[in-house]
């Protein structure tokens, strides 16, 4: 019982059993690509879905402006807790309440997309962009300006949501 | 009724036996026997409006269902609002209520303490039946310099119209117009600006008020409360301040019957922001007679400095050597303002009279408010917390205390002035004169936990932070002789000594420093541990 105990727990069996499988993987691979599995990543790049969910967008308005009422929701549920905004007053009283920053950092986000769901007014989404590498040091601490109106959105991300249309609606 | 209290009398709410005393109202009651019971109009500390139809109630042998807050109880009363009648009436009201209350959660910082989001939890009918338009009305109408209305989301409780009319007397706010179209508003011209005009913000069950300087500033759910006294006068109201890790963001009056009931004036509500790092002394400012360099040479002779010792502990070294080289006690003065707790007055005062035999005390009173001066509500002429406790403490230890006008005649001949200054600028609007007599005295030692710019002109004080209010914690007695205790706060800015470590230091004892910065809650050890099989 006890040699038979000693046997299993040998580590160096185990090593070579697994070496065996890797190496038959490769020899695979090497003669048959198209099985192959893995990507040679980042020369070739798997094309996910248009509705992945990756970096954040912020939607804006019909005019432009951010839709964000700084309600702070996500930032509550978000369970990282890496979505830091400070609110302020709107010169427009209809607006009201506005966030003069929003910030995610992103390297602390898990992409869980509990922020989206918690927007009441669809002023956060998670965006199809997947890749967000860059380099030591870089600005990880996504703003305003990046959320909203990074090139890549072209002018911005129009919300489904608007005030006016609301309250033209007498809600 | 034999063996009963005659002005007790008994009924039963929701099956629970009480007794309460006469011309209870039945919400009371509910209240007595801790059952809960929906309302938005009936305030503790106003008179009964009845006009919000929520705190619907059946009483046995009636056959209608009718309002708590304006039905008394009697003896032998059966009270219930558990069936499911009453459950419809609620519902019904609060329905009533939200036909054109706007969708501004969001936006509206009431949210997360509001009583409609609470009862709409309960008694929700989370199927509008409405098909009209919301009547729209006036959005983000400025009051007056403090509080901003938004007509909509008023539910025309009354609380703030009965507050400006019953406790302020001030009789600003009133309820115009009819039906649907009934707004809150302002007498012509008037604005809500009286000493109480916050309360009305507090009372409000609803966003519609909404207090200009903490408006957006914080979700409420971010916050946690903690209890206090505010300084602001002998009053001493029970307050709740409310903070987190970014700093404190305002302050609530805490309901306490034998002080301040339901209410605090608005001067008081600017405590926070002496208890944040912006107005706080962070460190010593060394007056310009005495280099830093003083400071160690006079710290070399005890301990080695560690790392954790910081400039205001050698401060305080430096002091206690200055001290011991005057022989003369009466050329050390000390100056106190009635801003701190009895066990710091305690603490200090008897290391200064045990080491340096001193046995006066120079009494800092603001002169431009008697202490007599009261407004028949909440604010006093004297501005100190705890002007009795420091009358109390001297007269424990039998020191004299001396007016600090005084100072005038006798300011130059001091070697050295200790201060325990005044906190708050706004409430000692005679500080800079008081500075004037500091000129004279060769040195001054200045501990405060708040900022005073017109210190950092005069060349010979030494400038020492102390632990805010709220960080020292202690005992606090009021106008009246009422004791309370204040509970402690984790500290803003480290690195600064209380009391009974200056104390100590001053003393000649050897104090350990704790490097505390907004102690959070000790995370608990990761329990989880693999067992294989
Ligand atoms: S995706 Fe999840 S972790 Fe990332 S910001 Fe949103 S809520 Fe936070
Ligand atoms: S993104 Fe949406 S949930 Fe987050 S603060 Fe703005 S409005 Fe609120
Ligand atoms: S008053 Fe209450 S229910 Fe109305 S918008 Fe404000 S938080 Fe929401
Ligand atoms: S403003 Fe607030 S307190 Fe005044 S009537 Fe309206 S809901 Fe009631
Ligand atoms: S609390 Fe009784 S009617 Fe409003």
């Amino acid at each position: 019982m006890k040699v038979n105990r000693n046997i299993k727990t040998y580590f160096l069996l185990s090593t070579f059993s697994g070496m065996k499988f890797t190496f038959f993987k490769m020899l695979k691979n090497l003669f048959n690509k198209k099985k192959m599995i893995t990507l040679n990543y980042p020369e070739e790049k798997y094309k996910y879905s248009s509705r992945f969910k990756g970096t954040h967008v912020l939607t804006v308005k019909k005019d432009g402006s951010l839709r964000c009422t700084a309600c702070m929701l996500c930032a509550t549920n978000c369970p990282a807790q890496c979505i830091k905004i400070t609110a302020d007053e709107h010169k427009d009283s209809s607006v009201e309440k506005y966030p003069i920053s929003y910030e995610i950092d992103i390297l602390r986000c898990v992409y869980c997309g509990f922020c989206e769901e918690a927007c009441p007014v669809d002023a956060i989404r998670m965006g199809p962009e997947w890749q967000t590498p860059d380099k030591n040091g870089s600005k990880f601490n996504y703003d305003i300006r990046y959320l909203a109106y990074r090139p890549q959105l072209k002018g911005g991300v129009e919300s489904s949501l608007d005030d006016k249309e609301r309250h033209s609606w007498g809600i | 009724m034999s063996g009963k209290n005659e002005d007790l009398i008994s009924c039963s709410v929701n099956g629970k036996t009480i007794s309460v005393p006469k011309n209870t109202s039945a919400i009371k009651a509910f209240k007595i026997a801790e059952q809960d019971i929906a309302h938005y109009c009936y305030h503790p500390g106003l008179s009964v409006a009845g006009c919000c139809r929520l705190c619907m109630i059946e009483i046995e042998g009636n056959p209608r269902t009718q309002i708590a807050c304006n039905t008394m109880v009697t003896e032998g009363m059966k009270i219930n609002n558990q069936s499911k009648q009453i459950k419809e009436d609620v519902q019904w009201g609060l329905d009533f209520h939200l036909l054109n209350h706007p969708l501004d959660c969001p936006i509206c910082d009431q949210a997360g303490e509001c009583g409609l989001q609470d009862q709409y939890m309960k008694f929700g009918q989370y199927k509008p039946d409405m098909n009209q338009k919301k009547v729209k009305k006036a959005k983000v109408v400025s009051l007056g310099e403090k509080i901003v209305l938004d007509s909509e989301r008023c539910i025309l409780c009354s609380r703030c119209v009965r507050f400006t009319d019953e406790v302020s007397k001030t009789h600003e706010l009133g309820i115009f117009n009819r039906g649907d179209k009934s707004e809150v508003g302002t007498f012509n011209g008037k604005e809500l600006n009286n000493d109480y005009a916050l309360n009305t913000v507090d009372i409000c069950p609803v966003g519609a008020l909404t207090s200009k300087d903490f408006r957006f500033k914080q979700r409420v759910w971010y916050l946690k409360k903690a209890e206090a006294i505010c300084t602001g006068c002998s009053t001493g109201c029970s307050i709740y301040l409310d903070y987190n890790e970014e700093g404190f963001f305002r302050v609530r009056p805490k309901p306490n019957e034998d002080n301040n009931s339901y209410w605090m004036c608005d001067e008081g509500r600017d405590l926070y922001q002496h208890l944040n790092k912006e107005k706080r002394l962070v460190k010593v400012y060394p007056s310009k007679k005495v280099s830093t360099s003083n400071f160690a040479v006079s710290s070399s002779s005890s301990s080695s400095s560690s790392s954790s010792s910081s400039s205001s502990k050698k401060a305080i070294k430096y002091l206690k050597s200055e001290l011991e080289n005057i022989k003369d006690s009466t050329k050390i003065g000390v100056l106190v303002t009635g801003q701190y707790s009895v066990e710091d007055y305690k603490e200090f005062f008897s290391v200064l009279k045990e080491k340096n035999s001193i046995n006066q005390i120079y009494h800092w009173f603001d002169q431009k408010n008697s202490k007599n001066d009261f407004d028949d509500l909440l604010i006093r002429g004297d501005k100190n917390p705890n002007t009795k406790g420091l009358l109390e403490v001297a007269k424990d230890m039998s020191l004299k205390v001396i007016d600090s006008s005084e100072l005038k005649n006798t300011a130059s001949n001091l070697e050295i002035l200790i201060v325990l200054g005044p906190e708050y600028k706004k409430f000692f609007s005679t500080i800079d004169e008081k500075l004037e007599y500091f000129k004279q005295a060769l040195q001054v030692f200045y501990f405060s936990s708040v900022k005073l710019d017109s210190l950092d002109s005069i060349s010979n004080v030494t400038q020492i932070p102390l632990q805010s209010l709220v960080e020292r914690g202690g005992t606090y007695i009021n106008y009246k002789g009422l004791k309370q205790k204040l509970s402690i706060l984790p500290q803003v800015i480290p690195k600064i000594l209380s009391f009974s470590q200056i104390a100590k230091v001053l003393n000649g004892e050897k104090i350990q420093l704790e490097p505390l910065f907004l102690k959070t809650q000790p995370v608990k050890d990761n329990q989880f541990s693999f067992q294989k099989n």
